[in-house]
């Protein structure tokens, strides 16, 4: 499509969606932290649902990254002008559940029919979700997986890693002339995969910080291997999301033959990859196991009364089946009805799309968070700067978590 | 000259206190109060003494950000004075083509802190940008300049200096300006070089100038902010988690209003320090 | 412009020599400008094939239609100026009778007053804005205009000049004034106003782009798009997670940077002098 073509669209598009609402529409603001593709797919969901009927307008506000968002959100939380709609991580769901500023959404209008997949709805996201009110539906949900250059993986006749060894094996076999084989933003979400697979836990249902235990340390340690000993893994530089997005980039520039990364950039590694995209499930160590991620969408108790019953409508739209499937394919996240499953199902589309099916299959080994406060605090506080710490500053995989253990008990 | 009715200062100076009484000493206060608290801005506040303090020093977060606070600034102040003197005394002559040069450096201080850090961005991106590209030209190594924990905060000082390089230059000509010719004058009928003619007229004189702009340059280094949110958010593993960011990192991210005041208390203590310096340093201008 | 090195040293080569150098110096000042706007009329295959190449293919101005796709800018450019204006004005409604009871008037308590003026200059936006957010907060109005220009309503640094200026404007002319009948508030704003032009103008310069600038403040009392300035706005830009478009970020840039290049480059006297007098 030309560019001024879809210039037109999109400014019609943005013209309909960022600007004032026609007279007579009951309005609510939706606060999204999204940039780049996935935007784009957003905000045509949200212009369909403002155009496609007469009674609800929904206005986006753009307000950066998921850390920005929070912190605004928080922010206009304190300062009473919380949004009636925004959509945050699973982490820090109980911590604003338990804060009371959470809607809850049981007693809306065809709540209990959304049909929602399990594992993705509040019930599997977290312990014990199930038997507390609804605050969180699911809204762009995803699990690690990893991305293999097909190209290069063709040439050395090499499969995707089932085992950590194997990992070990196929990074080192790629690292060669300035090219690594393996890339992975040193984040929380996963080095709680890595726990998971090394047999632990990262938070004991019981609310205990234990850091995975001796599965902790050994997460840590595979990494400090693959980055200090065999070299063979590119460590992303940057914090937050600035290092996820290096890794695409050093996926995308084949500097890097494998990256572990979240599925939500399926479609954007493949549309943008010169060479065949192949996705393919994380590798098992004691077990096969993943953390899922995105975020859920929550309704804010603090917004005015007039604006949920929007918020509401709309947010029931995106469960519709076909609006499920349009995010889902058009972005790599997972489709959150089983209705909106088996109709891809049926029509054949993972059949054509395998890499879409990978995310779907892992929902098998999801490990569910705690339903934990200070979970969010603990991984942002507490964890994620002593991962960097150990594995890019060279501090002692044992000191650190100790350390980190300590301070998650002390400064609650 | 007496007031032309009793109760005039009253409403001259009123808006003018009422403000800074609500915004600034009040808040002053506030912030000391807080800092005995933990507050998160969505529940009501829990007093808990000095435990935000203990909780600073424990977690080594304070020393941490004084200590970068501190390797930035003595960088910046540097570079800037040395950067600043050395183009007045370049750009110090009437040549058309030299107020041009003046303009292209004061243009940097002029606009938004963000308009630089997002240019910098890009000139420092490790793969496609002027800086790795030129350094590449000329065989020089290169790095993941905002990338790597070693480079980062060099980086970002550096970038501080490009901007208020011009600053530094502005007042240095000023200062330079008011150096009489005849000294000099006298001093070459005496035989003095150039470089003599610096050390025994020029620097004599520029010394109280030299001594505001430093310490104006201390204080604007202690203040940095935009750059670090803007360009790395505090990383790479906090080496540039200066005190300003970590005081918004407490209160936004981390939601701990009690702890970011404890980083404000001493943060407006060492400003304290800073200014009673600058106060110093002007004295001995103004002496001069 | 007066102590220049003298004549003698100069000669042909060193001018050369020194010009270069000179050269140089603007360059380094100068090409990372020049290589943002020839970025902005780049596409974005163009900056993945040759991103250093200093100029565009063509002038492309697709970045352009993305930023304004994006944000709605000209909210953003109305907000920013509102409120540098509304803070510029307010700063010099509210110096010029201050400073004029500092300096001329005398009665008890004006040590006292100017020395809590002074001490203002001691407590900077990063100590006070939690206090201060908090106390908006309680009253609503967070993420108003209110909120951007009421804290900075007063100028320390204002208060100085104008005090300052009006120190050397003699008694005998306001005596004139009072016996010819007019009000303290006429005198103020209809004789010294006008009187202090020069140094109220570059006042009014330093202080608008100053925070018209200003990131800082607006990021922290804006939620959204309300009022929210453009700083901020254009800091969004880069995004995270789908690769940073530079000739998108690039062109923001220079959307942002223009107004105060502009405002620089036709003011510059005002900026200096207002500059230069700090010291």
């Amino acid at each position: 499509m030309s560019f001024s073509r879809r210039a037109f669209l999109a400014l019609a598009a943005t013209g309909c969606a960022a600007s004032t609402a026609p007279p007579g529409r009951k309005t609510a603001p939706l606060w999204f932290t999204y940039g780049g593709k996935n935007r784009q797919v957003l905000e045509g969901l949200v212009k369909t649902f403002n155009l496609s009927q007469g009674e609800h307008w929904i206005t986006p506000i753009y307000q950066g990254d998921y850390f920005e968002g929070l912190a605004k959100l928080r922010t206009a939380i304190a300062a009473r002008r919380a949004p009636a709609l925004s959509h945050v991580v699973g982490e820090v769901v109980p911590y604003l559940a338990q804060a009371d500023v959470l809607e809850p959404l049981d007693d809306y209008p065809g709540a209990r029919q959304l049909d929602i997949v399990p594992a993705l709805g509040q019930a599997g996201s977290w312990i014990g979700g199930a038997e507390r009110r609804l605050v969180a539906l699911p809204f762009n949900r995803s699990t690690p997986i990893a991305y293999l250059n097909g190209k290069l993986f063709a040439e050395k006749n090499l499969a995707a890693p089932k085992t950590w060894d194997e990992l070990r094996a196929v990074a080192r076999a790629f690292t060669h002339d300035g090219r690594h084989g393996f890339g992975c933003p040193i984040d929380w979400w996963f080095w709680a995969a890595l726990v998971g697979q090394a047999g632990g836990d990262v938070v004991e249902p019981d609310g205990r910080v234990s850091l995975g235990g001796e599965a902790g340390e050994r997460a840590l340690d595979f990494w400090k291997t693959l980055v200090l000993d065999d070299k063979s893994m590119k460590p992303p530089p940057g914090r937050d999301y600035n290092a996820w997005e290096q890794t695409n980039q050093d996926f995308l520039g084949a500097r890097v033959a494998m990256i572990w990364t979240s599925t939500a950039f399926l479609k954007y590694l493949e549309e943008n990859a010169p060479f065949p995209v192949v996705a393919a499930p994380l590798p098992a160590e004691r077990r096969r196991a993943v953390p899922t991620g995105g975020t859920h969408w929550i309704m804010l108790r603090a917004a005015p009364a007039e604006q949920k019953p929007t918020a509401w409508a709309f947010l029931r739209f995106m469960h519709e089946t076909a609006n499920a499937i349009t995010w889902a394919t058009r972005t790599g996240y997972m489709p959150v009805t089983r209705a909106a499953i088996a109709q891809l199902e049926a029509e054949g589309y993972y059949q054509k799309h395998p890499n879409d099916r990978v995310a779907l299959d892992q929902l098998g080994v999801a490990r569910p968070w705690p339903w934990s406060p200070d979970l969010f605090r603990v991984q942002r506080e507490i964890v994620q700067p002593r991962l960097e710490g150990a594995v890019l500053g060279g501090k002692g995989t044992r000191q650190s978590l100790d350390e980190a253990r300590a301070l998650a008990t002390r400064w609650r | 000259m007496r007031p032309s009715r009793r109760f005039d200062p009253l409403w001259m100076l009123g808006p003018t206190l009422v403000l800074l009484v609500v915004f600034f000493f009040v808040p002053l206060l506030q912030a000391a109060k807080s800092s005995l608290y933990e507050w998160d801005l969505l529940t009501p506040p829990r007093y808990v003494g000095l435990d935000n303090y203990r909780a600073l020093i424990d977690s080594g977060e304070l020393g941490h950000a004084l200590s970068t606070t501190l390797i930035m600034s003595a960088v910046v102040v540097v570079g800037s004075m040395a950067l600043g003197l050395g183009l007045a005394l370049a750009l110090n002559r009437p040549t058309r083509f030299a107020g041009f040069v003046r303009s292209a450096v004061f243009s940097a201080y002029v606009v938004s802190w963000v308009s630089v850090a997002l240019l910098w961005l890009w000139v420092l991106d490790a793969d496609a940008g002027a800086l790795t590209a030129l350094c590449r030209a000329l065989h020089l190594p290169t790095t993941h300049w905002l990338g790597n924990p070693k480079s980062a905060l060099y980086a970002l000082s550096g970038v501080t200096i490009w901007k208020i390089a011009g600053y530094s230059m502005v007042l240095f000509l000023a200062g330079l300006q008011d150096i009489p010719r005849s000294l000099y004058e006298a001093a070459s009928l005496d035989g003095a070089g150039a470089w003599q003619r610096f050390v025994n007229v020029t620097w004599p004189l520029l010394r109280p100038t030299a001594a505001f702009v430093g310490t104006t340059s201390l204080i604007i280094s202690f203040q940095v902010f935009d750059v670090v949110r803007v360009m790395t958010q505090g990383g790479p593993v906090r080496s540039t988690s200066v005190f300003v960011y970590a005081i918004y990192e407490q209160v936004f991210l981390n939601l701990r209003v009690g702890r970011a005041s404890a980083l404000v208390v001493v943060f407006f203590v060492l400003l304290l320090g800073l200014t009673a310096l600058q106060l110093w340093a002007w004295r001995k201008k103004g002496a001069a | 412009m007066s102590g220049r090195e003298t004549r003698t040293l100069r000669s042909p080569l060193t001018d050369g020599v020194v010009n270069v150098l000179l050269g140089l110096v603007a360059a380094v000042w100068l090409l990372p400008y020049l290589w943002m706007l020839s970025t902005s009329f780049k596409t974005l295959p163009e900056i993945v094939r040759a991103p250093t190449a200093p100029l565009p293919s063509g002038l492309d101005l697709g970045a352009y239609r993305a930023v304004l796709e994006s944000m709605p800018l000209a909210r953003y450019f109305w907000n920013t100026t509102v409120m540098a204006l509304g803070i510029a004005f307010t700063q010099i409604a509210v110096a010029l009778p201050a400073g004029y009871a500092l300096a001329k008037l005398k009665f008890a308590g004006r040590g006292v007053a100017f020395g809590l003026v002074v001490a203002t200059l001691l407590i900077p936006a990063q100590v006070r804005f939690v206090p201060v957010f908090a106390l908006l907060a309680e009253v609503g109005w967070v993420n108003t205009m209110t909120a951007l220009i009421l804290p900075f309503g007063v100028s320390a640094f204002g208060t100085f000049l104008i005090r300052q200026a009006l120190m050397s404007v003699p008694d005998s002319l306001i005596e004139a004034a009072r016996m010819d009948g007019a009000s303290e508030l006429r005198i103020i704003y209809g004789l010294l106003g006008p009187m202090l032009r020069p140094t109220l103008v570059s006042f009014f310069l330093f202080s608008f782009v100053y925070h018209w600038n200003d990131y800082f403040w607006p990021l922290v009392m804006t939620t959204d798009d309300a009022v929210r300035t453009l700083p901020l706005g254009i800091a969004l830009l880069r995004e995270q997670g789908t690769g940073v478009r530079w000739h998108i970020v690039m062109a923001g840039n220079v959307l942002l940077s223009a107004p105060a290049l502009a405002v620089f480059a036709f003011a510059q006297r005002h900026l200096l002098r207002a500059v230069a007098s700090k010291a």
